[in-house]
């Protein structure tokens, strides 16, 4: 005979609503790892996605994603023909931006303003205003070589030459949308799904020399007032070009050659060679950086995101401490509201352990199903986070371990009050 | 006749020095099996205390306590727990069901803490709220019953392990005149049918014309131990005036 079963199926409304707490309580301890998941999968996705082994950068600079390196595009070529490597691909990647407001839904709206309304003693109000630009991680590749777009969820990949991209769903982008960059439209001609960068703004594929144009192409207006500038203080394109060697000035011609950079060099290995033969080949002949891949989604994530994921991670386990002490106080309190029951218990010779064993299996059922329906409500609202949360079925796993323990432990509390009751307070009454 | 209990000489002695207080002072009792024995006595007399001792809740600072042929408190530290599941039944002023165990999950759970298989502790509960009239209330929980048909669950549940001896607080202070008879007589019949010695703590005079004796207790000394017919016309006669010495704390 089960008597904590027994017992909870007697208290049942008082029993469940009090699991529905605790499972509130852990459905965001549930939300937290799943948003600390995101955050994690952010910072390795693009790096991954990519296929790469190696990435070759700027002697001195970190990865590609976290400092602008600058590489002559023609290194590929070189790189390529070293021993043990079997692809190498030069790709072109930075931030940027389009006039295209980010695509919001009713619930995206109402989150908002509830930032708006939270915030508005915190901050200058106008900074929490819906923005007007989209942002993403612009990624240059060449056509039949890594770096491109991995899965394509909607349209088609990038087929001709120019003016095609492929984005993400996140840009809220559809496929035959133009889209203007750089005085150029380009057609989104695909859709990838999750692909973002480690800051989670969502990525757009673009061929190399696009992405080249979009990114380093200097402004026309901006090149034509050089001109103007330099040409009416000393006259003469001879004048122009003694001035435009002066320090601190922007050489035109310079500016031009910035269409033959990229930013970094995906390598990928023949098979069974060592990744770190083959990159310390190309840092001692080539003199430039090269790092794992595992090396730079570690570079993003302990360089850009350590301290968010610190953060949340410290308050996650605040927040098991407080489901533990919920659990602790709510099993508590069912004791109190058993002490009779448990003298009569005593007195009818009832084994010591058999009563605190009722109380702990309460605290542990209560915990692990408040467990299961934490995970399930998190599963079902995960969808609807502006970035990614991803918990799993391991984590729930996890969960009810730890949860297992903090539950026993926290009964211990109602545990010693059980302990206490004399069987006398039944007798003489 | 065969003994279920035997007292000798029980002592038990609260506090020191000043604060000492005698709640008994050398009582010697003997009940058979199949007797049905009344303790009376007016408050602090000592009847509670003497139940405790009984039920082995509490050990006697002096004396012998013999339960059905075992000498308790000569074998040095016993599992008092054990003999209370195996040799003693117990029935409470409130019945003290437990209320999220039906009526017949009650009766069954003496015998499951002694490890009785589920089928024959079906099959004895079944016996038993047969034999006490409550078959049809099995599947009823304790607050789906009435105040006598929880008296009669908790006379099922003493008797479930079919112990040497029932003590029975009084059983009947909480029901009127017919319901306090009928559970008298119902624990009349399990005396003398089960062969249990049931010793019944109670104030209520109307009830001793079910017992088989009367002990009565004053200020910690048994004042007089008679059978049922003298009981009844002495009775009324050692009503104590006095409300007698306060209970010592924690009775």
């Amino acid at each position: 005979m089960n008597l904590a079963l027994k017992d909870a199926r007697y208290h049942f409304f008082k029993f469940i609503s009090s699991t529905i707490g605790v499972s509130l309580l852990l459905m965001v301890v549930f939300v937290l790892g799943g948003i600390i998941r995101g955050v994690i999968l952010d910072s390795s996705t693009v790096v991954l996605a990519t296929n790469a082994d190696l990435w070759v950068v700027q002697k001195g600079w970190l990865g590609p994603f976290v400092e602008v390196s600058r590489l002559p595009k023609d290194y590929y070529h070189a790189i390529e023909s070293m021993h043990g490597v079997a692809e190498a691909s030069p790709l072109v990647m930075a931030w940027a931006h389009i006039d295209h407001p980010p695509a919001s839904s009713g619930l995206m709206m109402f989150m908002y303003r509830n930032a708006k309304i939270g915030t508005a003693t915190m901050v200058e109000p106008h900074w929490i205003d819906m923005v007007s630009e989209l942002r993403f991680l612009l990624i240059g590749y060449e056509a039949d070589h890594i770096g491109g777009p991995p899965m394509i969820v909607a349209g088609r990949g990038i087929e001709a030459s120019h003016y095609e991209v492929v984005a993400d769903v996140k840009t809220g982008l559809k496929v035959g949308e133009i889209i203007r960059m750089r005085g150029f439209d380009y057609k989104v001609v695909g859709l990838t799904k999750n692909i973002v960068g480690f800051n989670a703004d969502p990525v757009i594929y673009a061929r190399l020399v696009d992405a080249q144009n979009i990114l380093f192409q200097p402004d026309p207006d901006l090149l034509r007032n050089i001109r103007r500038r330099t040409g009416g203080q000393l006259g003469g394109a001879r004048a122009v070009a003694q001035r435009v060697e002066e320090p601190g000035m922007p050489k035109a011609s310079a500016l031009s050659e910035n269409l033959h950079m990229i930013n970094a060099i995906a390598v990928k290995v023949e098979p069974g060679v060592s990744m770190e033969e083959v990159a310390t080949e190309i840092r001692h002949w080539k003199h430039l950086e090269v790092y794992t891949s595992a090396r730079q989604v570690n570079m993003q994530l302990m360089g850009a995101n350590r301290l968010i994921v610190m953060q949340l991670s410290l308050f996650r386990l605040l927040l098991l401490i407080i489901a533990g002490v919920i659990i602790g106080l709510i099993t508590y309190t069912f004791t109190l509201d058993k002490i009779k029951d448990i003298a009569v218990l005593k007195l009818l010779g009832t084994q010591t352990s058999r009563i605190y064993s009722m109380i702990i299996q309460q605290a542990v059922l209560m915990g692990l199903l408040g467990t299961i329906m934490g995970a399930m409500m998190e599963f079902a609202s995960e969808p609807y986070f502006p970035r990614r949360v991803s918990a799993t079925l391991g984590d729930m796993g996890q969960m009810l371990v730890i949860i297992t323990i903090i539950s026993v432990l926290a009964s211990l509390v109602a545990v010693r009050r059980a302990m206490q009751v004399d069987p006398r307070l039944v007798l003489g009454t | 006749m065969e003994q279920a209990i035997e007292t000798k000489k029980l002592v038990m002695t609260y506090g020191k020095g000043r604060t000492k207080v005698e709640a008994l002072k050398g009582i010697d009792l003997a009940v058979n099996k199949g007797e049905l024995l009344a303790i009376m006595g007016p408050s602090g007399s000592g009847k509670t205390t003497l139940l405790m001792i009984l039920g082995l809740v509490t050990a006697p600072t002096e004396g012998e306590l013999i339960l059905d042929g075992d000498n308790i408190y000569k074998r040095g530290k016993r599992d008092f727990q054990r003999l209370r599941r195996e040799k003693i039944g117990f029935i409470f002023q409130f019945s003290n069901l437990i209320p999220f165990l039906t009526a017949e999950e009650n009766i069954t759970l003496p015998m499951d803490l002694i490890g009785t298989s589920g089928a024959k502790a079906h099959t004895r509960a079944v016996e038993l709220l047969d034999y006490l009239e409550v078959t049809d209330r099995a599947g009823h929980l304790p607050e789906k019953l009435s105040g006598g048909e929880r008296q009669r669950v908790a006379i099922a549940r003493a008797l479930a392990n079919r112990p040497a001896m029932i003590l029975a607080d009084e059983p009947t202070a909480s029901l009127d005149t017919d319901r306090g008879l009928s559970v008298m007589r119902m624990l009349r019949k399990v005396s003398s049918e089960q062969g249990t010695a049931i010793l019944v703590v109670t104030h209520d005079e109307r009830m001793i014309g079910e017992v088989d004796r009367v002990l009565q207790l004053v200020d910690g000394l048994v004042t007089s131990d008679e059978s049922q017919s003298k009981a009844k016309s002495t009775a009324t006669k050692e009503e104590p005036k006095s409300p007698g010495p306060v209970e010592p704390a924690g009775k």
